[in-house]
């Protein structure tokens, strides 16, 4: 049971009446590749193959994969946010682009100035204690909620977290909802260095516990979370799968999802803004052996029934790579607009 | 008043007075009303009061019980007014508690949108906030998170509930407010259909549990033999049953009218039927008549509208067909055009018995037996007006179980209504809902038989072994890569599917066996009565291909059966002979296919097929060795006696338990297995079967009865379509012997001659597991 289509090589035109779909020859090859792997890791152990421990907690024991990547990025400029939403004088309700130009004529330059204003007055004083008191996620809303949600803006108020509280996270699954999730992929800064935790389900038994070591992840001190395209898939896969449990929900925090910066930042000017077609035009990352993510379900399959790990090799290093992508492209977004010069 | 006009020219004509085999008059019945045992609130009854709505007897209990926290299952006729009955403890219960929510389940989208409207005006009467809103294929992504929010009645169909119940997460707040869950036309949930949806019942229930809900149900249903039993197969749940209509009714006379009433028909039923048709027009009754195909329909219109034109152009305008496939517009005109009384007769299918929004008029006219008694009741009741006479017809075809009811008309008037069967225990049915459960949340081996039965465990291990769950700390988990629900299909045993395509299109699916009988290489295929020939069947890519045709012949496939016992259930004595029931293994070899035309064979073409081998459901029984005696004394077959019994009881087991006579096989030989006694069989054509052969074991000497009056009052020499000769038998009806299926028939039926000191009941004698 396949869940995308396999489209004839070039035929870029019916990939938009697919809304996943693999090109043929991509197809081909990843099939011949997976046969490759049962023969290259026939017969050896898993232990053998992956270096990684065990970890236990309420539910249950599951396996854990932890590695290390170097990682440049530039600390964020939060005064050069706040001055520039400071001048932002749309974010008051009733204030649009017209407006905000005549009332800079006026001299109202920023939204302090408008507590004089006698109509905006009220309103600018509620936006200025939004912006002072709110959380990340309040003031993101307050951006989203009078420009767009994909706004470049938003980017800024990653200068209200440290670099070590965003959290990078990418799962792999078994299919588009209600199966389980079979590698949940979480990276997060330690001593300047990107350092990704990857929990990979032995058996499907194991997932409970992944998901609760998961959860953990996402409740650290002041946490936030980044992901790509995780709004519609990660996330409330997680919560379902939490619900499918009866674990609880996922807490409730600031969230980048860097498939709706990017689509604004790059769509039109590159053909494509899927995730690896992005690491290859910006940030100059060639993958080898890599298997297309629509493809994962069958690869963990064949390694359920046969036992044989080598399937699980590609799906490990896809994610990891996922990650480390995630995170290069998210500091490269935000430096672009409010890194430090 | 023009029905005595027409009852008068159907007895003073001689051509319609030999042909009208009975007539059964009824009514009028005044209305029962009754009282609630609490009043309702002011708004509830402010709306009765401005609708002027007196409630019925039947609709209080309905109300009372609900309230009392009883699961009910109403079982009254068509117009008695059960929308009300189940409407009103939901906008009660709406009105006490502002959390409430209530989901009400159709066979299909269009009366789902027809119920929509009625729903919204009675919120807005009372004030009560509903939000009704309907939850289907159809409603837009962009709409679905608020209804699912904010809509305290949701309106959807089972499909639609068997696709969402795995997103239960984002339905907790209607999932853990759930109070009502109405179900409305139930009886159409019966077969595999009903046996699917039963388990999607459970796997919504087993959510309500984990969500801490308790939903009541309201069951509506036509007249079923066992409306309760049903409600319970169906929910899992405990019924009471409301059956004692309160609702007025004029006088009703219907007709039983016998083409064939000579054995022979001059002209054909459909002919009859348009006879028939256009004298009710020209009396000026408003007339809706069923026919069995869209042809019969078009055909029957187009023969109307030329009669007609004899008298009036006027006349033969006010005559129309009503389409499945009529826009929601054409349909609205023709509703109107009723209404203002311009229409005066309209030909449909049975299909859309359900479909038609137009009330009642004077006259029914149904052409051949709709197959159940129940669908036959609601056909007729569409005639009569309040206060008013009406009419309805049933016009005969040449087929045994129409001519049976022809025969016995005090049967068919009086007997007991027939069971609707459901089986969810059926294995092949419940392993697949058992993995769309264990999607939906971890199974319990502790709890969750309360829903799936005790022999769930079985079924756990081997779809484990399967790799398509894993025993985790927390139950069973659903690991396969496809989504479960998509491994299952609603209206078909899982297996195989053979996808039927015409020009490229999909027009149906069916499981193996249905596409060796009914769509190999050369079949003339009927789907929804419209005739197709089967250019190609591929057996390794499941695909069947067929374009339209009009034939004049039709398709016979020949087969042999072999059957093996697998397991003796149980077992029972009836007048001295040896009855059981159990498992069997049957095998089918489908050798090649008869052409025919009427019943000149026009050629024989052999099919290379591999052998269908189906484990399934049968009862058995074994005649005595007088029986046989009496055969052989009297020179009789006693093979085509067996045979010709076989057929029989295959064709009035609908009259029994409501099913199809293609829904079930049958098997007989004069010498069966290692012990060579004659022996007749009689299976439920599906794999793992449906409880069709379970239910009419408990009803054998019924069935044998009515059997045996078919064939013995059937005017023919040496049987025919209408008592022996079945137009699905494997051997061409090879060989029959009337007289001697009589005589089989005859003593199965009777108690045996003072020799019952022989005869007790073991199981030693009966043919058991080979």
């Amino acid at each position: 049971m396949r869940e995308y289509e396999v489209i004839r090589d070039g035929n870029v035109f019916s990939t938009s009446f697919s809304p996943s779909f693999v090109f043929s020859s991509e197809y081909e090859e990843t099939r011949r590749y997976l046969k490759s792997l049962l023969a290259r890791y026939q017969g050896i152990s898993f232990n053998s193959v992956f270096h990684g421990m065990e970890e236990m907690n309420e539910g249950g024991t599951c396996f854990v994969q932890k590695s290390r990547h170097a990682l440049s990025y530039r600390a964020v400029d939060y005064g050069r946010f706040r001055d520039e939403i400071s001048r932002d004088l749309t974010l008051v309700h009733g204030i649009g682009l017209a407006t905000q130009k005549k009332l800079n004529n006026l001299g109202y330059e920023t939204l302090n100035d408008l507590l004089d204003h006698p109509r905006y007055r009220v309103d600018a004083g509620d936006v200025l204690s939004r912006l002072s008191d709110g959380n990340t996620t309040e003031i993101m809303n307050l951006i989203g909620g009078r420009h767009s949600r994909s706004h470049p803006c938003i980017l800024g108020t990653a200068g209200m977290h440290e670099p070590e509280d965003f959290v990078f996270f990418d799962i792999e699954t078994l299919g588009l909802f209600s199966r389980p999730i079979i590698l949940f992929g979480v990276g997060s800064l330690e001593n300047g260095q990107l350092s990704v935790n990857q929990y990979l389900l032995r058996d499907i038994e194991e997932e409970q516990a992944a998901l609760l070591a998961t959860v953990e992840h996402l409740s650290g001190d002041h946490p936030a979370l980044v992901t790509f395209n995780g709004k519609s898939f990660d996330l409330p896969y997680l919560a379902d799968r939490l619900a499918y449990y009866g674990l609880g929900s996922p807490a409730d925090i600031p969230h980048f999802d860097m498939l709706h910066f990017s689509r604004r930042r790059w769509k039109g000017e590159l053909p494509s803004v899927r995730l690896t077609a992005l690491e290859k035009e910006i940030l100059g990352i060639r993958r080898s052996d890599d298997i297309p993510g629509q493809m994962v379900p069958e690869f963990y399959e064949t390694y359920q029934r046969s036992g044989n790990c080598g399937p699980l090799v590609p799906i490990l290093e896809h994610n990891c790579q996922d990650v480390v992508s995630l995170a290069m492209l998210f500091f490269h977004l935000v430096g672009e607009s409010y890194g430090c010069t | 008043m023009a029905v005595p006009d027409i009852l008068h020219l159907l007895d003073s004509v001689p051509v319609y007075r030999d042909r009208v085999a009975h007539i059964e008059t009824t009514g009028p019945v005044p209305a029962h009303y009754g009282n609630l045992n609490r009043q309702l609130s002011p708004s509830l009854e402010a709306y009765l009061g401005q609708n002027y709505i007196r409630l019925y007897s039947h609709q209080c209990e309905a109300i009372d019980a609900a309230r009392a926290g009883k699961n009910v299952v109403l079982t009254t006729p068509t117009a008695s007014g059960k929308t009300l009955a189940f409407n009103i403890p939901v906008f009660e219960m709406l009105e006490m508690n502002e959390e409430a929510r209530a989901l009400y389940l159709y066979p299909s989208k269009a009366l789902a949108n027809d119920q929509l409207l009625p729903l919204e005006q009675m919120s807005r009467f009372t004030g009560i906030q509903a939000r009704a809103a309907i939850y289907d294929g159809d409603t837009p992504q962009s709409k679905r998170a608020a209804i699912r929010e904010k809509s305290r009645i949701i309106l959807s169909n089972p499909h639609e509930l068997h696709q969402i119940l795995c997103w239960h997460a984002k339905w907790r707040s209607f999932l853990s407010n759930l109070d009502y869950i109405i179900i409305d036309e139930a009886h159409r949930y019966r077969g595999v259909f009903g046996s699917h949806i039963a388990c999607v019942i459970r796997r919504l229930l087993r959510l309500c549990r984990h969500y801490g809900s308790e939903p009541r149900f309201i069951l509506s249903t036509a007249t079923l033999a066992n409306p309760q039993g049903f409600a319970c197969n169906l929910t899992g749940q405990d019924f009471i049953s409301i059956d004692e209509d309160g609702s007025p009714h004029g006088r009703k006379h219907f007709v039983l009218y016998n083409p064939f009433f000579n054995g022979i028909s001059e002209k054909s039923a459909h002919q009859e039927t348009k006879d028939l048709l256009v004298s009710c027009v020209k009396e000026n009754l408003q007339t809706l008549c069923f026919t069995g195909s869209r042809k019969m329909a078009e055909l029957v219109t187009l023969w109307a509208r030329e009669d007609a034109r004899f008298s009036s152009a006027r006349l033969a305008d006010s005559i129309s067909v009503y389409r499945a496939g009529f826009l929601p517009e054409e349909r609205r005109v023709i509703e109107r055009q009723l209404k203002d009384g311009s229409m005066r007769g309209v030909i449909s299918t049975n299909a859309l018995e359900l479909g038609i929004n137009i009330g009642s008029l004077d006259a029914v006219i149904i052409s051949g037996y709709p197959g159940t008694m129940m669908s036959t009741r609601q056909q007729a009741g569409r005639a009569g007006r309040k206060g008013a006479d009406a009419i309805a017809i049933l016009v005969a075809q040449g087929n045994p179980l129409d001519q049976y009811f022809m025969h016995h008309p005090g049967l068919f008037f009086n007997r007991t209504h027939e069971h609707a069967i459901i089986d969810p225990k059926n294995p092949y049915i419940l392993s697949g809902h058992l993995l769309c459960a264990a999607a939906e949340l971890p199974l319990n081996e502790e709890t969750d038989p309360d829903y799936f039965g005790n022999t769930m465990a079985d079924y756990l291990h081997d779809l484990q072994s399967n790799d398509l769950l894993r025993k985790t700390s927390r139950g069973w988990v659903y690991s396969g890569r496809g989504r479960a629900a998509d491994a299952v299909r609603l209206d078909g045993m899982p297996g195989e599917t053979f996808r039927i395509l015409c020009h490229g299109k999909l027009l149906e699916t069916m499981d193996r066996g249905q596409a060796y009988r009914e769509a190999h290489t050369g079949a003339i295929m009927l789907h929804q009565a419209e005739t197709y020939v089967v250019n190609a069947m591929d057996l390794e890519t499941h695909t069947i291909r067929v374009t339209e045709t009009d034939v004049d012949y039709y398709t016979q496939p020949l087969k042999e059966v072999n059957l093996a016992i697998l397991r003796t259930l149980e077992t029972k004595d009836l007048h001295g002979m040896k009855c059981a029931f159990g498992d069997v293994e049957v095998t089918e070899h489908f050798t090649g296919y008869k052409i025919k035309r009427k019943d000149t064979i026009i050629g024989i073409e052999p099919l290379t097929l591999p052998p269908l081998t189906f484990r399934t459901r049968a009862f058995w029984f074994v005649p005595p060795p007088h029986v046989e005696q009496s055969v052989n004394a009297v020179g009789l077959d006693l093979a085509g006696g067996l045979h010709g019994a076989e057929h029989a009881v295959i064709a009035l087991m609908p009259l029994h338990v409501m099913c199809d006579r293609w829904d079930i096989g049958g098997l007989s030989s004069p010498a069966f297995g290692e012990i060579g006694e004659p022996a007749i069989f009689v299976y439920d054509a599906f794999e793992g079967g449906i409880g069709l052969a379970e239910k009419a074991y408990d009803l054998l000497p019924a069935l044998l009865a009515s059997a045996h009056e078919l064939v013995r009052d059937c005017r023919c020499e040496e049987g025919c379509p209408s008592c022996i000769h079945s137009p699905k038998c494997g051997n061409d009806n090879q060989p029959l012997d009337k007289e001697a299926t009589v005589l089989i028939l005859g003593e199965l039926c009777s108690e045996p001659e003072k020799n019952s000191s022989s005869h007790t009941c073991t199981t030693s004698g009966v043919i058991t597991a080979l």
